[in-house]
């Protein structure tokens, strides 16, 4: 655990609370149609400011508000090439399962990793503390799962190398 | 030729389809001005900024970083790239607007916060929120550390590869060869982390509602 | 102080709610019905179903003297409901509008309603006599965006709006031969119909959540997204205001207010609780919450050991897991009106929120 990861994950938090101030709103564009603002981008006056926390380069959140929905965006660490693919499949993963994860974009934005749309119906439906804790935790637990497989990773290559090479020495 | 055949012919060429509609409707919900959602903005140019960055390097060697803080967030620098979607396009292509005096303005005010002890940053937000307009001025100081977080990390990642595939020869990237991964980040991290706590600090001080008022004002930094 | 008398009614959001002027009645606008519930002793029971929106009901509202809901929906349209002894007898009023209704309310006068919506219009609406039902006329100018809330001013012709282009505007919606003369009043004397009298904005903007005019009438305070309150002071008919005075609060952005007295604002929105603020026109204040944080006291603490709770601090940067809030809303208080009057001062007010629970509150 690094120094810097609890300020981060803490500014991540206080931005997705003042964030996540959501309530229903009819679309202006459509007539009898309620959609995410943020996605639609059909009224400028309903978007608000885009909010980017970084811890470095490497990792940062990107958080788009709007009247009815947000969107964050997460870019993942990625050090090196093992990384990059072992997140590039984690993320495929999960967002094929999309719609089983309720607040999972099934489409990461350019320039992250995954990205999560929460509209004002999620926040009906489930506690608003309980929904940036999930965010937070997310954020924790995909760092360690992605260097816990590179890990398991090395070792499963190092075996397999190993196993190949014994007949031949 | 078919009926069916002549018509497709006709329509494939036919670019009118991808019109967007509701931009040339001046009505239309997607044109607002968004130059309404705020009062007249102070026009500051590059040269006024390096002004006040001279007077605020001034305060800061005199050891007056209150003062140094104060000074900077006063005189913030607001984007002037707001009103209709097709104006704000317009004064995009022209290259007008003021870019460089708003990069000019966050620059000082990243070197006033590095500069700044941690253990001073509380007792000096809350002196400042105390203050008549302090409040405001803690939501343009939220501005300049979220700006400072998106455009430290859009200057990296758009300069350096995205996938950092100069530190591994081979690609399969089981090599352990090469510079550490980590050494890159480290100078933008610690730049990071010092607007982190200040974030954290200012939070503690101003509240959530400073957080809303950053996503709300469309006086932009 | 007595504690708030809470009714938990469902599990799903409170776009609206009111009581009729007996307080017996309490209507709730629950997805697309308004539902109607009765006092049996200390609890409300449902009553009725009112069906006649297919899209979500935004808001409602009963008439005190009449006792007439008027309810208005996402799928544009406006419903007056009459109350007939075989139940209440739905008329749709001719809004012409092409965007969802989003906010409505009775004219203190009762012989109009308006009706917001995301046409960027309001639709003043009558009562036609010779053809026997509700039209309307249309506040169109200067409004740019969704109008969000509405609040009459006394003399049933001044009409206080709020929209998202975060402006809060006052309008006269004066209608010959419904409307008597009113007198002159700080926001005007002569008032032609769609006559702008005041337009505000905060300077970091945010959408206009609730606007509310004084009992006087005198003073106009609003509610935005920037987490502020702003109380506007009118000095003469086409003359800046005397006063305009913004609070920017550390707060979550509040929903809903209401005016207790002249000196006393009561806000409540997506903290969950309502606050109090005091002040005139020299200068105003957060007081703090109404509620008593008697809830999280020692008997709901759960033990933790130290190693999680540490650890919950240092990986999440929060001290303890929590699944339940400590204020009485558990979400976004979306309404907030006053219940028990005395004269200008509310003595209890009603809140309404997204997690299905009316309280009523003792000020």
């Amino acid at each position: 655990m690094s120094q810097s990861l609890r300020p981060y994950l803490q500014a991540v938090r206080s931005s997705l609370t003042a964030a996540l101030c959501l309530s229903n709103f009819a679309s202006q564009t459509a007539e009898r149609h309620n959609v995410p603002e943020v996605e639609a981008r059909t009224s400028p006056e309903v978007l608000l400011t885009p909010l980017t926390v970084a811890r470095n380069e490497n990792e940062r959140v990107l958080i788009e508000p709007s009247i009815n929905s947000i969107r964050i965006s997460i870019k993942i660490k990625q050090a090196d090439e093992i990384e990059h693919i072992l997140v590039h499949k984690f993320t495929r993963f999960l967002t094929q399962r999309a719609e089983s994860f309720f607040i999972l974009r099934r489409k990461p934005i350019k320039g992250y990793d995954i990205s999560f749309l929460i509209t004002n119906f999620h926040t009906e439906e489930m506690l608003k503390h309980k929904l940036v804790d999930f965010i937070i935790q997310f954020m924790e637990e995909v760092d360690k799962e992605i260097s816990e497989m590179k890990l398991f990773l090395n070792a499963r290559a190092r075996f397999v190398a190993e196993s190949f090479l014994t007949p031949f020495d | 030729m078919s009926i069916i055949r002549e018509h497709t012919q006709a329509t494939l060429s036919d670019a009118w389809r991808t019109i967007d509609i509701d931009a040339l409707d001046p009505d239309s919900p997607a044109n607002f001005d968004t130059a309404t959602l705020h009062t007249a903005l102070p026009d500051i140019s590059e040269a006024d900024v390096r002004q006040l960055t001279a007077q605020v390097r001034q305060l800061l060697r005199g050891g007056d970083a209150e003062g140094a803080l104060r000074g900077c967030l006063e005189t913030p620098v607001y984007a002037t790239n707001t009103g209709t979607p097709a104006a704000v396009a317009a004064a995009a292509e022209n290259g007008s607007g003021n870019e460089l005096a708003r990069e000019a303005a966050l620059q000082t005010v990243v070197e006033v916060l590095q500069s700044i002890k941690a253990s001073e940053m509380t007792p000096m937000l809350q002196r400042i929120y105390g203050s008549p307009g302090g409040s405001e001025c803690l939501d343009v100081l939220m501005k300049y550390l979220y700006k400072g977080m998106a455009a430290t990390s859009a200057s990296a990642g758009g300069s350096g590869p995205r996938t950092p595939t100069r530190m591994t020869p081979q690609p399969t990237g089981f090599s352990q060869i090469g510079p550490r991964p980590g050494a890159a980040t480290e100078s933008t991290g610690a730049a990071m982390s010092v607007l982190l706590s200040w974030h954290e600090k200012v939070v503690e001080v101003a509240g959530l509602g400073c957080i809303g008022r950053v996503m709300t004002d469309w006086r932009r930094v | 102080m007595a504690p708030p008398e809470v009714h938990h009614l469902f599990h799903n959001p409170i776009a609206d709610h009111s009581f009729s002027a007996d307080r017996n009645t309490l209507a709730i606008a629950r997805d697309t019905t308004v539902e109607l519930y009765g006092r049996a002793g200390n609890a409300f029971k449902l009553q009725d179903e009112l069906k006649g929106h297919d899209k979500t009901v935004t808001s409602l509202d009963i008439a005190p003297n009449s006792g007439r809901i008027v309810s208005c929906s996402q799928d544009r349209n406006a419903l007056v409901w009459e109350p007939t002894p075989q139940g209440y007898k739905p008329t749709l009023v001719l809004l012409r509008i092409n965007r969802a209704a989003t906010f409505v309310r009775w004219s203190p006068s009762e012989t109009k309603f308006a009706v917001g919506s995301g046409d960027r219009l309001i639709a003043v609406c009558y009562f036609e006599q010779e053809n026997d039902w509700w039209v309307s006329k249309h506040l169109k100018k200067p409004i740019r965006s969704t109008v969000t809330t509405l609040a009459w001013h006394p003399n049933s012709v001044l009409l206080a709006a709020g929209s998202t282009d975060a402006h809060a505007r006052v309008f006269s919606s004066f209608i010959k031969g419904v409307d008597a003369r009113p007198d002159p009043t700080a926001w005007g004397e002569r008032l032609p119909f769609n006559t702008v009298c005041g337009e505000y904005l905060n300077n970091s903007a945010g959408w206009v959540h609730s606007v509310a005019f004084s009992p006087s009438g005198d003073a106009l305070a609003f509610a935005a997204h920037d987490s502020s309150i702003t109380v506007v002071y009118p000095s003469a008919p086409e003359q800046p205001p005397k006063a305009v005075i913004s609070i920017n609060t550390q707060l979550l952005p509040f929903m809903s207010l209401i005016w207790n007295g002249e000196a006393e604002i009561i806000a409540a929105g997506h903290g969950c609780e309502p606050y109090r603020f005091n002040g005139g026109i020299e200068g105003w204040q957060l007081s703090g919450a109404l509620e008593a944080k008697a809830l999280g006291g020692s008997g709901d603490q759960r033990e933790e050991s130290a190693l999680n709770m540490f650890r919950q601090m240092d990986l999440k940067g929060k001290v303890k897991d929590d699944t339940q809030l400590k204020t009485t809303h558990q979400n976004t208080v979306t309404t907030i009106r006053a219940y028990e009057t005395a004269g200008d001062a509310v003595r209890k007010f009603s809140s309404s929120g997204v997690d299905g629970r009316v309280v009523i509150w003792n000020v």
